[in-house]
């Protein structure tokens, strides 16, 4: 059999660097960047134990949470207000228990806002109570 | 002036391909498939929590996605009341009562979704949950 003749030895670059920057383009194209996320720690109160826990503590804060916006110990204010509020109230102790009661109907967007608060003043015993 | 004299005009293509090569294989190790929960929840913003990141995360935690209509969900998939709790129940047999149970919950989700998945973690003996919220924005959407 004749052996096939070989005028150019080198191997042909130009669709493997098409190919390669095609995949190139399209890995740019899709990448996607992911948000950087952050978790709220919060304590859901034992049944047999919410009752007993709730007279132990001394300062509590009750934060009431509804379809349009917060109660913060019994006044409506804003989130700005509540922010104020529970910075003045984390200089004295941050130990004290903010308790959270929401609404069935309250957005859990607002409990993040509530939860995110109290993170920034070092509040860390939150405990939620849902109301029906 | 005397210009240079080109003898080869063929450029050499080796190291080209070489810095292709290397931001394709970079591109491809470093796409994540995020299809692995609920694409469709809008968190809500969290600036002061803890930061979380995926690499850290522990394999025994747990994380719950509640969208905005109710529906419940561990890892894209759909499950029901029993399944969340016995999911739970697993993961307090193996790890105890500290590893990580996270709820991803839309902002705007009524907050009776939520209380009932508490309910649930709560039943299978979880008290402490976390919310998972963005510290910072970084996709498009």
């Amino acid at each position: 059999m004749a052996r096939k003749e070989y005028d150019n030895p080198k191997a042909e670059m130009t669709p493997m660097i098409d190919v390669v920057f095609q995949l190139m383009i399209f890995f740019i194209v899709t990448i996607k960047q992911e948000d950087i996320f952050s978790k709220l720690n919060a304590n859901r109160p034992a049944p047999n134990a919410a009752a007993t826990q709730s007279e132990e503590n001394d300062t509590q804060l009750k934060i009431d949470i509804g379809r349009k916006g917060v109660v913060f110990n019994g006044t409506g204010m804003s989130f700005k207000d509540l922010d104020s509020n529970i910075k003045r109230l984390a200089a004295s102790s941050t130990k004290s228990t903010v308790l959270i009661r929401c609404a069935a109907d309250s957005p859990h967007g607002f409990l993040v806002q509530v939860l995110d608060i109290c993170n920034k003043y070092k509040m860390y015993n939150l405990s939620i109570f849902s109301m029906d | 002036m005397k210009k240079p004299k080109n003898e080869d005009v063929s450029l050499d293509m080796t190291p080209m391909i070489d810095v292709v090569f290397q931001l394709i294989i970079f591109f491809v190790v470093t796409l994540k498939m995020s299809d692995d929960k609920d694409t469709t929840i809008k968190l809500a913003d969290g600036k002061n929590g803890i930061v979380l990141t995926q690499e850290e995360l522990p394999p025994s935690q747990l994380t719950i996605d509640v969208a905005r209509s109710g529906r419940v969900s561990l890892a894209n998939v759909t499950m029901s009341k029993s399944m969340i709790v016995s999911a739970i129940k697993k993961r307090v047999a193996a790890y105890g009562t500290d590893f990580p149970c996270m709820i991803r919950a839309d902002k705007a989700t009524p907050h009776k979704y939520v209380a009932e998945v508490m309910g649930w973690c709560t039943e299978a003996g979880m008290w402490k949950l976390s919310f998972v919220a963005i510290q910072e924005h970084k996709s498009k959407n």
